[in-house]
């Protein structure tokens, strides 16, 4: 084991790649926010064909989806959740274009 | 043709006129008791007489230039009230109204003269009917909230990111002076560093995770970083946070040599963070199960405690550049956790018990609070660099660090109870396991006899394996045997 210098304390013949940990730890580790906002955002998107506050909440979900999702994420789930949402806000006020009355 | 031209166009005139007049009635009693005669206000009082006819008024036409109006029928009608009158008793001639006639009217003549009375009210048009954008404020105030989450993103986004800028660039001379390879993560597709030289930016997981790894170092395999910045890109984190205050972490996991550790379990931290530890993390549950002790006979304040498996493992680990570092970075530790027998948290699975142990690896793990409770600006980054100090101090003192003879025993005697107790446990589970591959073997060598077409060869095959399971029957039998002498 030659070593440049006695204080040095680098060596680049041990240089190791990183192996990530086995995915089966990872889930239990990981955030789910994304994934539950995910799915609130399909559930409110189907119930904002009725109601509208429920469109506007989904557009919300697939927001806080976006902002708490790993860099790892599929962007195509990401995009069609906002389609979803989005489109659930246009075809309720399509339908109805009065003014949304408050659920309380 | 001139006087005919006049008459008729005030025929259409005054036919209009009436019309007009006419619509507002629903209904003909009420075309009856309207009369725009000079009679009409005396209408109540003179009922019974001639007004209560409906009345026909004829334009007619004697010459060119008058004309004159015939009130017709109204004899006639006079004595039809007159008998009418005579008919009915005495005692209604004075009432306006007969009640016969009027059954269920009661409560009409008071209305109406009570709604004559009444001021007229104007009631407001209900919103949805109204066409001004004042109708839709709570849309304006959703787009409004979803401007101000968008907003928000982007400010909390660029905040971490020079955060962990900030970090790296302070910690970057120290780090490349000790490791060889500092270098961003994730790694490529196939599996290899992309770069394999130091770059000068750090890798983001997320928007609030950043990763570094370090490698090339004598004593360990390498160390991975891991900036776990609060959620300021979201903002509801961001109102969670205004009611309960949390700090930025820096994640430090140093793997060491195997070579290069001795075999002990040793924890030092606050209070909170080691009773968290201990409940979740397998390594410190097994061999630390003592609660945490206080750190004051070693000199350590009262906010941190310390979890060992062994008396002789605190003695030698706290020395004194240890404990002054300890001491004066306080604040900013939340776990400092050194362990060979690492492997991460409590794994729950489904069938209960996992059937083999987890695997294990020497690691040096650090836990660091940032300083300014969620309100952290970059050079507050330049706190964190002597507790870089402190964990490359501690790599060199783990590999320095050796048990003596007895605690090299006591050590190995954990480890060997631990493992025993956890076959105890699986011991079940694994004779199920072990039943069910035997099983699984004899169904597949049957299934391959079956399969064979030609008969020959099944007959030997078949023979082969009565041959096989006779000897097994006959070793057990000798085991038995055995046994029994022995006992004898």
């Amino acid at each position: 084991m030659s070593t440049n210098n006695m204080s040095d304390p680098r060596r680049p013949n041990k240089v190791l790649r990183y192996k990530p940990p086995p995915s089966e730890c990872n889930p239990a580790l990981d955030d789910p926010t994304p994934d539950y906002m995910n799915l609130l955002g399909m559930i409110f998107s189907m119930c904002g064909l009725m109601l509208k506050w429920c469109a506007w909440v989904a557009v919300y979900c697939s927001f806080i989806s976006f902002a708490n999702s790993r860099s790892s994420e599929d962007t195509k789930q990401m995009m069609s959740s906002f389609m979803l949402s989005i489109s659930a806000v246009v075809m309720s006020y399509l339908q109805n274009p009065q003014p949304m009355t408050p659920p309380w | 043709m001139k006087a005919f031209h006049t008459f008729c166009v005030v025929l259409l005139v005054f036919g209009s006129v009436s019309e007009a007049k006419f619509d507002d009635f629903e209904d003909e009693e009420d075309i009856v008791e309207y009369d725009d005669n000079d009679f009409a206000e005396f209408e109540d009082v003179m009922e019974d007489s001639v007004t209560e006819s409906p009345q026909r008024v004829i334009i007619t036409e004697d010459d060119e230039d008058e004309t004159t109006v015939e009130l017709e029928g109204q004899d006639e009608n006079q004595e039809g009230d007159f008998e009418d009158a005579d008919t009915q008793e005495g005692d209604t001639e004075s009432e306006p109204y007969d009640d016969e006639e009027f059954e269920g009217y009661e409560d009409k003549p008071d209305t109406s003269s009570s709604k004559n009375k009444d001021p007229i009210t104007i009631v407001d048009v209900p919103a949805h009917l109204q066409n001004s954008w004042e109708s839709y404020y709570l849309e304006i105030l959703m787009v409004t909230g979803l401007l101000a989450y968008i907003m928000n993103y982007i400010i909390g986004k660029n905040k971490n990111s020079r955060l962990a800028q900030a970090w790296f660039n302070t910690h970057r001379e120290l780090l490349e002076s000790n490791f060889t390879l500092v270098v961003v993560l994730p790694l490529g597709d196939d599996g290899t560093n992309k770069e394999a030289t130091s770059t000068g930016k750090l890798n983001q997981e997320n928007e609030h995770i950043y990763n570094l790894w370090c490698s090339g170092r004598v004593c360990c395999e390498g160390m991975l970083i891991q900036l776990r910045f609060l959620k300021r890109q979201d903002l509801l984190n961001v109102l969670a946070r205004m009611m309960r205050p949390v700090s930025d972490q820096v994640q430090i996991k140093v793997t060491m040599n195997d070579e290069d550790m001795d075999t002990y379990v040793f924890a030092v931290g606050t209070r909170k963070a080691l009773v968290r530890l201990q409940k979740e993390m397998q390594d410190l549950s097994e061999f630390c199960s003592d609660k945490p002790k206080s750190g004051a006979k070693y000199g350590l304040p009262d906010s941190l405690a310390i979890l060992s498996e062994m008396g002789e493992v605190t003695d030698g680990m706290m020395d004194t550049k240890m404990v002054h570092f300890l001491t004066h970075y306080a604040d900013k530790i939340e776990s400092v956790h050194f362990s060979d027998q690492f492997s991460g948290p409590k794994i729950m699975q489904e069938e209960g018990q996992p059937l083999k142990l987890p695997d294990t690896k020497r690691t040096l793990l650090f836990t660091f609070n940032v300083p300014g409770s969620g309100n952290t600006y970059p050079k507050d980054m330049e706190a964190l660099l002597p507790l870089m100090n402190m964990v490359i101090y501690s790599i060199d003192k783990a590999k320095k660090f050796r048990l003596n003879r007895e605690g090299k025993q006591k050590a190995d005697k954990n480890r060997a109870r631990v493992e025993e107790n956890f076959l105890k446990l699986t011991h079940v589970q694994r004779q199920e396991a072990a039943q069910s591959r035997r099983e699984e073997k004899k169904r597949a060598e049957k299934e391959r006899i079956m399969n064979e077409e030609d008969p020959e060869k099944q007959r030997r095959l078949e023979e082969a394996a009565l041959r096989r399971e006779q000897k097994k029957l006959e070793k057990k039998q000798m085991k038995m045997k055995q046994i029994k002498v022995k006992a004898m």
